[in-house]
């Protein structure tokens, strides 16, 4: 599809170094990947036997859920397209941990129950807030490398 | 009356066998959380000594896969023959991911051909140990 971006990977030199997917990537995808089935294997089981008893956790918990699923895709696949689809999930999944980490602590009321990114994703070792942080620093190092490309697109 | 210290005491401990043998998954959890520290282990030295995942790391993770197996078997026997997982759909979603870490973390891991395969197997091992923890605590609820 988008051929421009593969000849410039050629060009780059190594040729493992622009895509997302190998060198530490290859940790952080898999590790993008248990925390994707993790997520949605949670959000599923909670949507399926108690929706009702806390309605916006579980949405949040399956909002969440997707994000990972489409950021370990992303940066599985790790060029073209995929790099910009991997910046928007990872920056969604910034977001999405340090808003509902906050709010989950100044209006508790809100969730009846825990979502992963819940305390700042406290019950998942903190891996939902560290994570989106090395994502989005790997992105960045891997997009420098990538010549005929920017690192962040605005 | 009859009860107190004849017949009827030995029969008791037979009707609560199915409660016990709940547990009888669990030695199997505790040797797959070993075994799979030993693999972590193993990449882990393999991390620190900048070495990738070999194929002999394959087999052994195939090991572990085998005991897994025989696990899951065990415990879908069980829950049949008795009263099973405290939360079945959290127990048994666990038990199909715990199935599934090493045969795809492995796969991904050898066509890596630097340490951070190590890194990929290492994390895989740690995440196979903790769900069986995860599986003994959903289990009794």
């Amino acid at each position: 599809m988008t051929s421009s971006d593969d000849e410039s990977r050629v060009v780059a030199g190594p040729s493992s170094a622009s895509t997302t997917s190998s060198g530490p990537g290859r940790a952080l995808v898999l590790v993008y990947g248990i925390l994707a089935v993790a997520a949605t294997a949670r959000s599923g089981v909670q949507l399926a036997t108690k929706y009702d008893e806390a309605p916006l956790a579980y949405l949040l918990s399956a909002v969440a859920a997707v994000v990972y699923v489409v950021a370990t895709i992303a940066l599985a696949k790790g060029r073209g397209v995929w790099r910009r689809v991997a910046w928007v999930a990872v920056s969604v999944e910034l977001v999405g941990v340090l808003t509902v980490g906050t709010l989950s602590l100044v209006r508790s009321d809100l969730f009846a129950d825990a979502t992963v990114w819940s305390d700042y994703g406290q019950g998942y070792g903190y891996v939902p807030l560290v994570l989106p942080v090395l994502g989005l620093w790997w992105l960045r190092r891997t997009g420098r490398t990538s010549s005929g490309q920017d690192a962040v697109p605005r | 009356m009859l009860g107190e210290n004849g017949a009827g005491v030995s029969a008791w401990p037979g009707r609560r066998l199915p409660s016990r043998v709940g547990g009888v998954w669990i030695p199997l959890a505790v040797l797959v959380a070993a075994l799979a520290f030993v693999l972590g282990g193993w990449a882990g030295l393999r991390t620190v000594r900048n070495q990738p995942v070999i194929w002999r790391q394959m087999l052994a993770g195939g090991g572990v896969e085998v005991v897994l197996l025989v696990q899951a078997v065990s415990c879908v026997v069980v829950a049949l023959a008795g009263p099973g997982p405290a939360d079945p759909p959290t127990f048994w979603g666990y038990l199909i991911t715990t199935l599934l870490v090493l045969p795809v973390a492995g796969a991904w891991a050898f066509a890596e051909r630097t340490r951070w395969s190590s890194v990929v197997l290492l994390v895989a091992s740690v995440t196979v140990a903790f769900l069986q923890l995860r599986m003994v605590q959903v289990w009794f609820g």
